[in-house]
């Protein structure tokens, strides 16, 4: 087949009845239980999100379990079911560190093919016990793109012990569990760390989307695990990061969902000039625009996931595309959420800014759009040639 | 009444039939030979136009005896009773082989009118139009627009008048119609009663192309090259027999036309990106930067474009109505198109512009020419932005003054 074609059977994009009944599941209890009030409440405590909450998720729908094998005690679905659970997540900006926990770290765990590590944490990520998170796994946008890690790993007597520094770490203060990936003699490899006061300082960030924290991680001399090998160290890195950006076009479609359907019903009911402003053409067509590519998004998305899934080979391609695809989405339509409604939607009190600060922290996460379309041209041959 | 196949099973069988009665389509080819052309519009002479359709009607007339088209239509129209999503399940197998390229006359009699006269014909029209049709012995073009009659299509001035019980007489200008030339039949939306709210006073007729009175022109469009036609109606007369749907009814039979052809308009402006991409693949220069981003952001672009088509496929393959998605397909297409035009002006610079003779470069034209068409025409930009945002946002509507 052509390979500009999409390879995946079709009716892996389209939604399964389980996965349309854990959707209204889901979309319920958020509803009921992380309403936008409750969510500015939980960004003010210490760990920043509700914690009871977390627990309910992971204990009554299974959600952190969903993407992890029965054997590790997970339910053994796939990445397709957890991606409707993040969509919903990403709808209802939900703070909690799901996507370092349940995507970041427990698919680089899986993907280190470590049945040892896998067992140890994996079983404690599925019910909740757990949060972890990674670190060093992408360009941190200092290092010029050097995949030169910035962490390195010595063998000491009593084990591998961390020394460097990584930056935007998600959850990096808070996660109890910590998969670095740091240089060795052998090259890079995965290590996990669980960050003790004395030879790990956390210091949290002030970040433009609080429902999403980050940290600069210092590790001096933190002991740590090997994971996996380091032969395959670097294909999971790269597979666990393109998991991440499949997981955020998900979040990402969600937020645009909930940012175009707000502004809707806004505009149906708001008056001015004595008729609805969404009777107005130029209001119209802006909405109309915003559901082109919110349909676009959820297309990219649809695959991204579907390749994630199924562990296709067009996984790099497709998270590329949905990167930045839904990246672009997400962020012109929480930008006519706060235009078309006005001043009101300009204050503190809307939560129209909220997910302007998700979006915008969003596009940036794994990469900006111009690092995934320059990567996308390399996986598509249309990188520049060497001059001869 | 055999059992509807399973989707594999049925492309499979598609492959098999196709493969005795086609050659495969050469895949790619040498870059730098063979046709260039990425005109958007066909660009005929009216003889050439006559060769052209003669030889889809052939391979049309092949595919309907031998039982692989009007899947979606009963029995006793050459069909199958197959659900819709099957001809592009057939298509997609037959976009492999070598056949001839159908011009829209062809979609616009088989999925746009024939479905209409399905809907709103009589016995005895459905009798007599639908297998001629469907076969495509008889061609039917749309006698629509009208130079004070385009995105407000309600508001035409081609008059039909009644004359005794059994017949009536058109006189209007008809205009932007594609396949004048060849087609048997024009469907015509005509007022017939101007004495009541525009909406309500509309008839649509079938009318005989070679009839009295009936004149076409060809329209030169925009690229230099004539693809439409207008179409003058001079005292033309209509037996009542050949009216379709309710006299006054005419304005829902009309809807019934459009809104076919707003779907399947999803892969349109697709070959064309393709090339585009594979000139950029085929430069004898490294991209810059610059083109390197805007070639990557159109090759997903297709990635997504043909993804949105697969959901659209899906749900119809899953019992379902689709949503949105196959809604927005015409607006997404348009924007590639023109995305194609911007990224091929950054490839190829002065020489797309002055003609070198080089093999793909100042035939590119006729993309840059051609792709603002399908921002106009079924329905532009602007009312494909409307209809989404009523039909499927659900904002209010404009208010009547």
């Amino acid at each position: 087949m052509h390979r500009r074609h999409p390879e995946i059977d079709p009716q892996l994009l389209s939604e399964t009845d389980e996965q349309r009944q854990l959707r209204t599941v889901l979309r319920d209890l958020y509803a009921e239980a992380s309403g936008i009030e409750e969510v500015r409440k939980h960004l003010a405590t210490p760990r920043g999100y509700d914690e009871a909450l977390w627990a309910r998720l992971a204990g009554e729908i299974g959600v952190h379990g969903l993407a992890i094998p029965e054997e590790y005690g997970g339910s053994g679905f796939t990445f397709a079911e957890l991606a409707v659970a993040l969509e919903e997540s990403g709808r209802a900006l939900y703070c909690a560190p799901l996507l370092p926990t349940v995507v970041l770290a427990a698919h680089a765990l899986l993907l280190s093919g470590d049945r040892t590590a896998c067992e140890r944490y994996l079983p404690r990520i599925a019910d909740g016990t757990l949060t972890a998170t990674v670190a060093g796994f992408g360009p941190d946008g200092r290092s010029g793109g050097s995949r030169e890690p910035a962490v390195t790993a010595e063998q000491g007597s009593n084990g591998w012990v961390l020394c460097g520094r990584a930056d935007f770490v998600l959850d990096g203060a808070g996660a109890e569990l910590v998969l670095v990936r740091a240089g060795t003699p052998a090259g890079p490899r995965i290590f996990a760390c669980e960050p003790a006061p004395g030879t790990c300082l956390r210091t949290p960030r002030r970040v433009l989307d609080e429902t999403r924290r980050q940290a600069l991680v210092e590790f001096r001399g933190a002991p740590a695990t090997a994971v996996g090998t380091a032969e395959q160290a670097e294909g999971a890195v790269s597979a666990t990061l393109d998991t991440g950006r499949a997981a955020l076009a998900a979040e990402q479609v969600g937020g645009s969902g909930h940012a175009l359907g707000a502004t809707v019903a806004f505009v149906a009911q708001r008056h001015q000039f004595g008729r609805p402003i969404g009777s107005f053409q130029a209001v119209k067509h802006r909405l109309a625009d915003v559901l082109v590519a919110l349909e676009a998004a959820r297309s990219g998305s649809a695959y991204a996931t579907a390749c994630a899934a199924i562990a296709s080979p067009q996984l790099p391609v497709a998270a590329c595309a949905a990167a930045v695809v839904c990246s672009e989405t997400f962020r012109m339509a929480t930008a006519e959420y706060v235009q078309l409604h006005g001043g009101i939607g300009f204050t503190w009190e809307h939560p129209a800014h909220l997910y302007v600060r998700r979006a915008r922290g969003a596009e940036v996460l794994f990469g900006t759009a111009d690092q995934h379309r320059t990567r996308l041209a390399g996986l598509v041959g249309l990188a520049p040639r060497p001059a001869a | 009444m055999s059992g509807i196949p399973e989707p594999d099973e049925f492309r499979a069988e598609a492959r098999t039939w196709l493969a005795g009665v086609a050659r495969p389509r050469a895949t790619g080819g040498e870059w730098g030979s063979g046709s260039d052309s990425v005109a958007v519009f066909e660009n005929w002479t009216e003889e050439q136009e006559r060769e052209h359709t003669a030889r889809v009607q052939e391979w049309e007339r092949t595919r309907y005896d031998q039982g692989w088209s009007a899947l979606n239509w009963p029995q006793e129209y050459g069909g199958r009773s197959l659900p819709a999503y099957y001809e592009q399940l057939y298509r997609g197998e037959e976009a492999a082989f070598d056949v001839p390229h159908r011009p829209e006359i062809f979609p616009v009699t088989q999925a746009l009118v024939a479905p209409a006269i399905g809907l709103w014909g009589t016995e005895e029209q459905k009798s007599r139009w639908l297998v001629p049709m469907l076969r495509t012995d008889e061609l039917a073009c749309q006698l629509f627009s009208e130079t004070e009659a385009g995105s407000d299509l309600a508001a035409v001035r081609t008059r039909a008048v009644r004359e005794g019980d059994d017949a009536w007489v058109l006189t209007g200008h008809k205009v932007w119609t594609s396949g004048a030339r060849v087609a048997t039949w024009g469907v015509a939306v005509c007022h017939t009663d101007p004495d009541v709210r525009k909406h309500a006073g509309i008839t649509v007729f079938l009318v005989r192309m070679d009839a009295p009175g009936v004149t076409v022109r060809p329209i030169r469009q925009m690229t230099g090259g004539t693809s439409f036609n207008e179409v003058y109606l001079d005292g033309v007369r209509v037996p009542d027999t050949d009216r379709l749907g309710p006299v006054g009814e005419g304005w829902r039979v009309t809807l019934s036309v459009l809104a076919a052809e707003r779907l399947d308009s999803g892969s349109l402006g697709l070959d064309n990106a393709d090339r585009a991409l594979d000139l950029a693949g085929n430069l004898s220069r490294p991209l810059t930067g610059g083109e390197q981003q805007r070639a990557a952001d159109l090759h997903l672009r297709t990635l997504v474009q043909r993804l949105m088509g697969l959901r659209v496929t899906a749900a119809l393959v899953a019992g379902r109505e689709p949503g949105a998605e196959a809604s927005v397909g015409k607006l997404y297409a348009t924007e590639t198109m023109r995305r194609t035009s911007d990224l091929v002006s950054e490839l190829l610079g002065p020489s797309l512009v002055a003609d070198t003779g080089e093999w793909g470069t100042y035939a590119w034209t006729e993309h840059l020419l051609g792709a603002p068409g399908y921002s106009i025409a079924g329905g532009t930009d602007e009312i494909q932005r409307t209809i989404l945002a009523e039909r499927v946002l659900g904002l209010p509507k404009e208010p009547v003054r």
